[in-house]
């Protein structure tokens, strides 16, 4: 407790704990949705990784690509992928609860507009992996 | 005929009697219509007429009597106890701010920070009465109302962390109120707000927790007012960027 300078009364200040985010669910889930986001900057990581492998040559890029099938490196960008897939989930709510989209004079209601961005995940994905796979 | 009641654990804070505030336990009849504050008036009325706490409306408009009801944020008001019932409900005074006595916090802080935003019509020049009203179209008044429907009553400052971490932040209604204002057709007074506003203790504190927009009674959606007010002020810093000599003369 402390006593505020100067103030005309006495009054009780409570701690506020730093260990505020494991109090609730939606703090928890919050916090969720913020360390998720380290896993991101960790997959980019990974994409400079392989740039720079491409960068040094033919021997470098297939080292590269033996290294990424060892099964301890597979296992941590299983866990990345699933931290990813998180972080754009809560990352498509969290658009759709900013970004009003209007037709015409009618708001979009949220749930088309989360259901638009993952059906254009989905595309996406589907249109690479469709040139990865026949090209 | 047994009368059904119900444990209230109400926290204390009499800074005269104690240095500490502790909790006291009173048992009030219970009826299924009986909100939160009319177990505190019954207390009040019947049992200790010591214990201090806000209301006036009973009937969620003034925004008084908003108080931690089992840990949430909430307008006592219209808090049924019969969502608690027969578990006790714990009441203790609206977090992050400074607690006067028992349930009365010091909002002090609040009403400074509501000043700051300049929460009125801000014109250039004011066009003489003859020429009329300033009005504006059904939708002119949608881009705005859901976020002048705030009432003050600072839940979504007990439902904000960051602002329970860092007092200096501007916190939800206000901002939500300045966007209320920078959204109004009538306003021209989206500069001089984007000063208060585009500070690090304003809009770029807010890290999108989201739950003041959760515990809000009255749907503004602070959460969405703060994070559209950046897109609004990246997009006109961007602009000034891209160009420099638009609206200079």
């Amino acid at each position: 407790m402390s006593k505020r300078e100067g103030a005309r009364y006495p009054a009780y200040v409570p701690e506020y704990p730093r260990s505020w985010w494991l109090q609730t669910g939606p703090y928890r889930r919050f916090a969720a949705r913020e360390i998720t986001s380290m896993f991101v900057a960790a997959f980019s990581g990974l994409l400079l990784l392989f740039l720079f492998a491409v960068s040094r040559g033919r021997e470098a890029y297939e080292g590269f690509l033996r290294w990424l099938k060892l099964p301890a490196v597979v296992a941590v960008f299983a866990v990345i992928l699933v931290a990813v897939l998180y972080h754009m989930a809560t990352w498509f709510r969290l658009t759709a609860h900013i970004q009003v989209v209007r037709l015409g004079r009618k708001v979009v209601p949220k749930s088309v507009v989360i259901a638009g961005l993952f059906g254009t995940w989905v595309l996406a994905s589907v249109i690479v992996a469709y040139f990865h796979i026949w090209f | 005929m047994s009368e059904e009641t119900i444990a209230m654990k109400v926290a204390r804070y009499r800074p005269e009697h104690a240095a500490e505030p502790y909790v006291d336990e009173y048992r009030v009849p219970y009826r299924e219509d009986m909100v939160v504050l009319d177990a505190l008036n019954q207390i009040k009325d019947e049992i200790d007429g010591s214990l201090a706490y806000r209301w006036s409306c009973r009937m969620g408009v003034c925004g008084s009597c908003g108080m931690m009801v089992n840990g949430k944020p909430r307008l006592t008001c219209s808090t049924f106890l019969r969502e608690f019932y027969p578990k006790p409900v714990v009441v203790e005074p609206l977090r992050h701010f400074p607690v006067i006595r028992d349930l009365v916090v010091d909002m002090t802080d609040f009403m400074e920070k509501l000043k700051e935003v300049k929460p009125w019509i801000i014109r250039k020049g004011e066009k003489p009465v003859e020429e009329g009203e300033y009005l504006q179209t059904p939708e002119e008044v949608d881009a705005y109302k859901q976020f002048s429907m705030c009432i003050n009553c600072m839940l979504c400052y007990s439902a904000c962390p960051v602002y329970g971490r860092d007092p200096e932040f501007l916190g939800p209604a206000v901002i939500a109120l300045g966007r209320r204002y920078n959204l109004d057709s009538r306003d021209q007074g989206q500069a001089e707000r984007r000063e208060v506003l585009g500070v690090d203790w304003g809009i770029w504190d807010c890290t999108f927790v989201g739950e003041c927009t959760v515990v809000c009674p009255k749907d503004v959606d602070p959460s969405a007012a703060i994070q559209r007010e950046k897109v609004a002020t990246t997009t006109e810093a961007m602009l000034s960027v891209m160009l420099p000599f638009k609206g200079r003369t």
